[in-house]
């Protein structure tokens, strides 16, 4: 559950406030929706300072449109994800060229496991293989595994059908088993415990 | 957390991969402070104004506020109150000052002079 002060209210109930000119429902709205918009773009982007300029123009549409926002069309969360993504894919584009120059670091060095969390290093490394995949793989895979959307939802946030999200996940599973698994020794996964 | 039974069991598969997604899921970017005030501000700055409707009463208002407010409004009610009250019972104190002559108490709406005007 959201925690923020109007949590009894779900996305489109204060949205629909937001419209009537609640302030409240503005901050609600800004700390529920801001953590969500946020680590998705983060997952997409692989850049905390771009995801936050995405984040800010994403909930900057959505409070523009909020008066013509029609009621059970679609989930607040959903039209988000949707922006978000798009907004990723701009500045993916933008950034092709010099791809590999720009994408995070994989942890590197000789006690990666020992200078980190072991969540954090694993986590870093699903960052750092994430994005390597294809852009449509990636962001099917967050969907589906990381934010734990249904295949439909994500069909409607990507406008595909309901068997290509599931090709795209799959294909990315195994692009990302494969990445990963060479560095199961370095991130001392055999000897969690 | 089942990590090490996840990555004990040898072979790739989604056990193992769903380890880095719980860790993935754990370690999610939260924004700061600043990046919650921007938002936020965005959110005020774009806020719609809420609609006027219009508010039983407001003609009322407007006619208490035009007299000077409520005080004022309460001084003038009295005194027509005291005003209407000596005219239809006046005190017997006034007796002496009052002009005991009807023609200057009493209104007549229609006097001889008028009707010997309408007369011709």
């Amino acid at each position: 559950m959201p925690l923020d002060a109007m949590s009894d209210h779900d996305d489109e109930d204060l949205l629909a406030r937001y419209a009537r000119g609640d302030a409240e429902a503005a901050r609600a709205l800004t700390l529920r929706l801001t953590p969500r918009v946020l680590a998705h773009a983060v997952r997409l982007l692989g850049d905390r300072a771009e995801a936050e300029d995405v984040t800010q123009e994403a909930l900057l549409r959505l409070w523009r449109m909020a008066p013509d926002w029609r009621r059970g069309e679609a989930r607040v969360s959903t039209w988000l994800y949707r922006v978000t993504a798009n907004l990723c894919t701009d500045r993916l584009r933008r950034r092709r060229g010099s791809a590999l120059d720009d994408l995070p670091e994989i942890a590197d060095g000789a006690e990666p496991v020992e200078a980190r969390m072991q969540r954090g290093a694993r986590a870093e490394a699903l960052q750092a293989a994430l994005m390597q995949l294809p852009e449509r793989q990636r962001q099917a895979v967050v969907l589906r595994h990381i934010e734990g959307l249904g295949n439909p939802e994500i069909a409607r946030i990507m406008d595909i059908g309901p068997r290509a999200v599931e090709s795209l996940t799959a294909r990315g599973k195994r692009a990302l088993e494969a990445i990963l698994l060479d560095r199961r020794a370095e991130l001392g996964l055999s000897d969690d415990g | 957390m089942t990590d090490r039974r996840d990555f004990d069991d040898g072979a790739p598969g989604p056990d193992g991969l769903e380890a880095f997604f719980a860790a993935a899921r754990g370690d999610a970017a939260q924004p700061d402070g600043a990046l919650l005030s921007r938002i936020e501000a965005d959110a005020l700055a774009a806020l719609p104004r809420p609609a006027r409707t219009k508010r039983r009463g407001a003609g009322w208002r407007a006619l208490v506020q035009g007299l000077g407010g409520w005080p004022a409004v309460a001084g003038l009610a009295a005194a027509t109150c005291a005003g209407l009250w000596l005219g239809v019972s006046p005190p017997a104190a006034l007796d002496a000052v009052w002009p005991s002559d009807p023609a200057l108490t009493s209104v007549d709406p229609l006097g001889g002079y008028d009707l010997a005007m309408l007369g011709g």
